[in-house]
């Protein structure tokens, strides 16, 4: 039962997302409204982390997973895949290094003018 | 025989067997390409394909494992919340660099796209590559992407950024946990938040954090530059 109330709170959080989404005069995603829906429960202690954590373990522990079908979904789009394959490969490759250098670049920075760096980086 | 599979049961089961093996696979031989979703995706279609079992058999079961796409995105607000006082101290430098690490990631796919040409389809499905799946999927999709190739960029940008973030930290010389945490989130999201879990505790809250902060930045940047 305890399992049972805490899937049901989150995907009553989802559900409650999805109205908002659709009720919002532009594109913003169900789920992103559902993280701030819950971090909102939980800031202003209307639902404490014991209320859900069994379930919300079970849940990030396995994200990954849930990603699954999603990338199967390839299938579908060999054709047009086919003749971007080359160009996607290099992109993802160049930004993720290029998004990690500067972010952590911009933090330390950040970091520095705020009198912290030395001590940490 | 091949109409048994028409079963959402059987998607599902093929799907845990599959990730399974990917999981004993890694195990067994520490390889970071021998990641377990990517592994499980590539049994999932070999199996699909050597069987001839159509894909609308498979979606069957698939729907019901992408019903928890949402919850589970949902629930990094608990991962965040348990590091609250980590982020009431560091919420500058989480804002600075999301921020950065988000236009850099819009900016430089969009320069890369037009240098190889690619149609406006293809830019758009590309564009949020870097965020979580479920962000990246609805703002590829608000402005004409193709949500399955969002998917494989987003899984290619999540498997790269995973193998190569030890490499990184050290290439780039961050010695700051929180540094490290936050980068690696804003590159590659939650398969790069599962590498920073394993780097320690706090990198796995930051680089939580930075999924959803870089999610929500993408998707405010995505409302004015597209």
């Amino acid at each position: 039962m305890k399992i049972l109330c805490q899937v049901g709170v989150i995907f009553g959080v989802c559900w409650v997302s999805q109205i908002l989404e659709s009720l919002l005069p532009f594109a913003f995603p169900a789920s992103v409204i559902g993280m701030l829906v819950l971090f909102l429960l939980l800031i202003t202690r209307l639902l404490r982390v014991e209320h859900i954590q069994e379930k919300s373990d079970f849940l990030l522990a396995n994200m990954a997973f849930f990603f699954l079908p999603a990338g199967v979904s390839i299938l579908n789009y060999l054709e047009e895949l086919r003749s971007a394959a080359v160009a996607l490969v290099v992109i993802c490759l160049t930004t993720t290094v290029l998004v990690f250098g500067a972010t952590a670049l911009s933090i330390r920075l950040t970091l520095r003018l705020m009198g912290r760096g030395k001590g940490h980086d | 025989m091949i109409e048994w599979t028409a079963s959402p049961f059987f998607g599902v089961a093929l799907s845990v067997l599959a990730f399974w093996i990917g999981v004993r696979l890694q195990k067994r031989t520490g390889l970071v390409i021998c990641n377990p979703l990517l592994v499980g995706i590539l049994l999932v279609i070999a199996v699909l394909a050597a069987l001839k079992i159509p894909y609308e058999n498979y979606r069957q079961g698939g729907d019901l494992i992408n019903l928890f796409l949402s919850p589970a995105t949902a629930c990094l607000a608990v991962a965040i919340y348990s590091k609250i006082q980590i982020l009431k101290k560091n919420w500058l430098p989480v804002l600075v660099g999301c921020t950065v690490g988000s236009l850099t990631s819009m900016g430089s796919v969009w320069v890369l796209c037009r240098l190889f040409g690619l149609e406006e389809a293809l830019t758009a499905s590309l564009l949020p590559k870097s965020v979580t799946t479920p962000i990246a999927v609805s703002v590829a999709e608000a402005h004409g992407g193709i949500s399955s190739i969002t998917v494989v960029a987003v899984i290619l940008t999540g498997i790269f950024g995973s193998m190569v973030a030890p490499l990184l930290i050290r290439l780039f010389r961050v010695k700051d946990p929180v540094t490290a945490g936050l980068a690696i989130g804003a590159c590659s999201h939650a398969m790069g938040t599962s590498k920073a879990l394993e780097l320690g505790e706090t990198e796995g809250a930051m680089s939580g954090l930075a999924i959803g902060v870089c999610g929500l930045i993408t998707v405010v940047l995505s409302m004015f530059l597209l």
